[in-house]
């Protein structure tokens, strides 16, 4: 993983990294990523799941319910007549 | 320990609660904040309990208060909170281990306590090793995670933190059950009683890595297991463990680093004054000024993962590693109860020994715990020894579904070993 990788990766995580930072995490992700390629070796299972158990689908009726109040949802929001504000689009 | 006391304490009466409890603060509560070790959540306050939590409170619990944690359980000490370190109660210069460090703190200081903890890749058993107190992990999708703050949330597991082997049982039946709220929680059997255990694979390579004093409490232990307990020990291959940790990191960190990309200064936590910026630059400025340094690594490594041309090589393979690894398992106890190792190759280092690790090491500390971890499989940490006052841990693993045999086990050591408690209390 070079450099300008990095800065890539950082800026599609939505993280700004000081320099002090880029220097320090290229240096780790080059060590962590040179350990995982020890995954190059596994034999292939031929099957994956997403989950470690099998899981179905869990279904209910299609009726709609209010789990909580919306005021205790929204009181640490920034809001503006019950609309959440948030900055430019 | 505690990152957050119940504000109501003192208005409630000795007697209105059956027992107390704590709750690892990446579980939401209400009237107590939920920040899961990040600045990030600074000011959060959730509006509804956590599956785990409102069944404690339904059973009687007290809760006491939020236990201190590793951010978002990014870490194995306990050392990446935004607020502050837990320290170890048999020596206060060393780690409680993490990512649930307060929970295993309080259960070793307080008599009588349970602690909800929560296992991504050894977050449980790690820090009950260290603090010389049980952690049971159960089987994936055992507890329902409404309300827990995900990590990866194909990994994570609400779990137990105990002195006493009866409460691990009777807790973990007040917790667990299908739950809508969490459809991986809907696919279990009921938890029945098992039958004894009678037979204990241990893996060849198990010793691999382990300092000197842990392999001698093992060892020990492992000899106490077939004279005193009259179990069988027999040595078994598992060659694919060691594929664990590598799948273990591509597969946490991408599940995480999605799973924080919520985190923002929108709907949770912190939030700024100035929000005429463009919504990019906003979301990336709360975000870096407020992750720490080992959630942003993390976010970077699962980012990267994910990415085209990177992703059938790492998240892609990890998956299917996975797989292999549960089929090994279930290899092993087609022939035997349950499987053992230590939890944690040494004792709860110093922690200007862990300032001194370098990332691998601190990574690589977690290889024993991770295997049960990543497969789903149930797991039960218990103390197994002292060297140098310092508490040893054992790991028991059992099929899917099988707490049974982690009860009956954790049963009978308890009646066969004297468990320490710190001289210092709470």
């Amino acid at each position: 993983m070079d450099r300008d990788t990095v800065t890539r990766v950082a800026k599609v995580a939505r993280l700004e990294l000081t320099e002090e930072e880029l220097v320090s995490f290229h240096s780790d992700l080059e060590k962590v990523l040179d350990y995982l390629s020890v995954l190059d070796e596994a034999p292939e299972s031929g099957s994956f799941n997403f989950n470690p158990i099998p899981v179905e689908d869990v279904l209910r009726d299609d009726v709609p319910v209010q789990e909580h109040d919306p005021a205790v949802l929204l009181r640490d929001m920034r809001t503006y007549q019950d609309y959440i504000r948030g900055p430019l689009l | 320990m505690f990152c957050a006391i119940n504000p109501d304490l003192d208005h409630l009466q000795d007697g209105q609660f059956d027992f107390h409890f704590s709750a690892k603060d990446n579980l939401t509560t209400v009237g107590l904040p939920t920040r899961a070790g990040s600045r990030i959540l600074e000011g959060y306050r959730p509006a509804f309990d956590a599956h785990a939590v409102e069944a404690m409170r339904q059973a009687g619990g007290l809760l006491l208060g939020k236990t201190n944690m590793d951010e978002f359980g990014f870490g194995t000490f306990s050392t990446n909170s935004a607020f502050g370190v837990p320290r170890n109660p048999f020596d206060l210069d060393r780690s409680c281990g993490g990512s649930s460090g307060g929970a295993a703190c309080a259960t070793a200081v307080l008599d009588g306590h349970v602690a909800l903890g929560v296992s991504t890749g050894g977050s449980i058993s790690c820090p009950a090793a260290f603090c010389g107190v049980m952690g049971l992990t159960p089987t994936y999708g055992r507890v329902s995670r409404h309300g827990l703050l995900d990590y990866g949330n194909s990994l994570d597991k609400v779990g137990l933190i105990s002195r006493r082997a009866a409460d691990l049982e009777m807790h973990l039946r007040n917790i667990a059950g299908p739950d809508p709220r969490d459809p991986t929680s809907c696919a279990q059997p009921p938890m029945g009683k098992s039958a004894p255990v009678r037979s204990i694979a241990v893996p060849k390579d198990a010793l691999e890595g382990v300092s000197d004093e842990v392999s001698r409490s093992f060892q020990d232990a492992l000899d106490r297991l077939r004279d005193d307990l009259g179990l069988k020990v027999e040595t078994v291959e598992t060659p694919s463990f060691r594929f664990a940790m590598p799948s273990y990191y591509v597969l946490g960190c991408s599940e995480a680093s999605t799973n924080l990309a919520r985190y923002c200064g929108l709907r949770y936590g912190v939030q700024s004054e100035e929000i005429t910026e463009h919504f990019d630059k906003y979301f990336s400025r709360i975000r870096s000024e407020n992750f720490g340094r080992e959630a942003k690594r993390r976010i970077l490594l699962g980012t990267f993962a994910r990415m085209v041309g990177f992703r059938d090589r790492y998240y892609m393979k990890a998956l299917q590693v996975r797989e292999l690894i549960i089929q090994e398992y279930q290899r092993v106890f087609q022939d035997h109860d349950l499987l053992l190792t230590p939890a944690m190759p040494f004792t709860a280092p110093r922690f200007d020994a862990i300032d001194d690790m370098d990332i691998l090491e601190v990574y690589k500390a977690d290889y024993l715990t991770i295997p049960p971890n990543i497969s789903g499989m149930p797991h039960l940490s218990m103390p197994c020894g002292y060297a140098q006052g310092m508490p040893v841990g054992m790991q028991f693993v059992a099929n899917h579904w099988q707490e049974g045999l982690l009860f009956d086990i954790a049963q009978r050591w308890e009646e066969a070993f004297r468990l320490r408690a710190p001289e210092v209390t709470a």
